[in-house]
């Protein structure tokens, strides 16, 4: 219980640390955002914009006051009233573009994680009973390049060979699988290959192991040995892994969102910052940093309920 | 009659350009009811030939000769009929209780797995194994099997693994270096535990061990083994009291109780054996012939011996 209090007052400090970053940052990008706002307010009249209506909108949204004010009647308003600003293109609360915006992130994120998952430990494990075998070196030869081709090229790749040439999958859209399908193979393909290279390695040091000896010794098949034996001591290194991955995936989906017009906070977040619609730059880095925070609590959670010597005190 | 027979076998381990040696040309037989221990200093290839026999050699092992268990030959065994005898008819008590349980699975599956795959009811079975833990000392068995393996001492996790090998009354144990790594007071009572196993169950046991008391304690016959071959086999108190080779004669000298007086030099590479006696670099009755030419196995006074000197002794 001490050590959950600990747990949850470090990931209040990580989540304070990451919003001041980003709204200093945005602040420190140059061009005056009453300017902005007002751009996209107009659009097409920008030229007769007025330095009245400039104050109006410096006065309205409170521009010109110190940044650290700002920052800190941010964090008031969200810590007391759970209201994180109002977006200045919108003009809606950013709490409600949120809401909008994050089913179509968390689906594509589950999805690609249980891709990630269910295919790099499987091959992983495989790749590490067949090592050295033929098969073994082709599935780390493609993982090689699983590894190093980014994102958002085998992005256009898969459009190109799936929808518009083979016509399987429509190439953008949102609701059904088949929409899912495409974004989710590209973002994962990254972490398939992380996956499956750590689960490999972990796999052959478990294999390794006297216990593994023993278990053959007592006359059990190999399958067994793998599913009961390795495996659960093999795992640990990789749900760390996977942990990890969901960050970069959530980086990924910014720019995965965008190549296929996916509703979700990636392409959000993207839009916003061209815009300087800092309240909802702010609420994005923020769901953000808290899906990639309740990972990793999941994460620590999980590897004391796979390893009986780990406690958490 | 005997149990098992070994002919010619030789274990080598390839290594990048090198291939290792490990054991050379190894001949003996154990009879039913027997116990024949192999002792020898680290590196001198006994654990390897206990491996051998149940084939749990790593992939990279290079194994000749043959093994007979009953008549049968194990080396030209299918997978599948192996492991009708790993555990059930020859069962192995590793090296390093520590190491031979798995730290993440509770005590009580890891024992029932012993009668899995054999069409025996598990709690038959496990019924079976609390009587044994029982009788080998074990207090508060049931208690015992909700815990993890961590959760025990090093005396107990022993306990336990003997427990495991002998739960099928097997017709064969292979002892590995059972009092390895156990301080003097765990140690005493391994011996309390073999001389029970010993006299209460009349198993037939290969005794891997370099510890001379336990040897002395539980032996009938000792094979004494240097740089992968045996250089010296005949009963226990011959052996160990009379000794009749020059390395046996260093190897008594070394105890404690006899004076601790070390063998000087170091028993030489496996890469590249030298052409002679592979003793005769530290022996100190050697002479041109142990130089040149490399001794045979020879009938000694009843028992086997490796030396060109026999007649000096």
């Amino acid at each position: 219980m001490k050590y959950f209090i600990k747990r949850v007052g470090f990931m209040a400090l990580t989540i304070f640390a990451v919003c001041a970053l980003t709204f200093f940052l945005m602040n420190v990008i140059p061009g005056g955002t009453a300017k902005l706002v007002l751009k996209h307010t107009f659009v097409g009249l920008e030229e007769s914009v007025t330095d009245e209506q400039l104050n109006q909108i410096s006065d309205k949204y409170d521009l010109d006051a110190p940044l650290y004010l700002q920052f800190f009647r941010w964090i008031k308003e969200a810590v007391f009233r759970g209201d994180i600003g109002t977006s200045y293109v919108f003009k809606k609360p950013v709490l409600y573009l949120l809401a909008l915006r994050l089913p179509a992130t968390i689906q594509l994120a589950v999805m690609s994680m249980l891709i990630a998952i269910l295919t790099g430990v499987s091959l992983g494990i495989y790749s590490a009973i067949r090592e050295n075998k033929i098969s073994d070196h082709i599935l780390r030869i493609v993982t090689l390049f699983g590894v190093s081709m980014p994102g958002f090229w085998v992005a256009l790749l898969l459009i190109l060979i799936f929808s518009l040439r083979l016509k399987l999958v429509p190439v953008t859209g949102y609701g059904s699988l088949e929409n899912l399908l495409l974004p989710a193979a590209a973002l994962s393909l990254h972490s398939v290959a992380a996956v499956m290279r750590v689960t490999r390695t972990s796999m052959l040091e478990t294999l390794g192991q006297e216990y593994i000896r023993f278990a053959k010794a007592k006359g059990l098949p190999l399958w067994k040995i793998v599913s009961r034996h390795a495996l659960k001591n093999a795992m640990l290194p990789v749900i760390t892994v996977i942990g990890f991955q969901m960050g970069s995936l959530l980086g990924g989906a910014v720019v995965i969102e965008k190549i296929f017009a996916w509703p979700g906070i990636g392409s959000l977040l993207v839009d916003s910052i061209s815009a300087r619609d800092l309240p909802v730059v702010q609420g994005c880095v923020l769901a953000i940093v808290m899906m990639f925070l309740f990972v990793h609590f999941l994460v620590d959670m999980l590897y004391t309920h796979l390893d009986p010597r780990i406690r958490y005190g | 009659m005997s149990l098992l027979e070994i002919k010619d076998l030789s274990v080598e381990f390839s290594a990048r350009e090198n291939t290792v040696k490990a054991v050379s040309h190894v001949f003996f037989k154990v009879r039913e009811g027997e116990t024949l221990g192999l002792i020898g200093e680290s590196g001198s290839g006994k654990s390897v030939i206990g491996l051998a026999l149940l084939r749990l050699l790593p992939a990279n092992a290079n194994v000749s000769g043959t093994v007979l268990f009953q008549g049968q030959d194990l080396f030209s065994l299918r997978p599948s009929e192996l492991r009708k005898i790993r555990g059930k008819r020859i069962s192995l008590m590793p090296q390093n209780p520590a190491g031979a349980l798995n730290p993440v699975l509770k005590n009580r599956l890891q024992i029932e797995e012993v009668f899995e795959e054999r069409g025996i009811d598990k709690k038959e079975g496990m019924k079976k194994s609390l009587r044994l833990m029982k009788k080998l000392l074990l207090r508060d068995p049931e208690k015992l099997c909700d815990l993890y393996p961590h959760q025990l001492s090093g005396g107990m996790r022993q306990r336990l693994i003997a427990c495991m090998s002998l739960s099928f009354e097997p017709e064969l144990m292979i002892a590995d270096e059972p009092t390895k790594g156990l301080d003097p007071e765990a140690k005493e009572g391994a011996v309390e535990l073999f001389t029970k196993i010993k006299n209460d169950y009349g198993k037939t046991m290969l005794l891997i061990t370099h510890d001379l008391d336990l040897a002395l304690e539980v032996c009938d016959r000792i094979a004494v083994m240097y740089a992968g071959e045996i250089v010296e086999l005949d009963k226990a108190s011959k052996v160990l009291n009379a000794p009749s080779h020059p390395y046996t004669k260093g190897l008594v000298r070394a105890q404690p109780r006899n004076g601790l007086v070390p063998l000087s030099g170091q028993s030489p590479s496996r890469i590249s054996l030298p052409e002679g006696c592979f003793f005769h670099e530290r022996c100190r009755y050697s002479n041109i012939e142990c130089f040149r030419k490399h001794p045979e196995m020879k009938n000694h006074n009843g028992g086997w011996i490796r030396c060109h000197f026999q007649s000096l002794q």
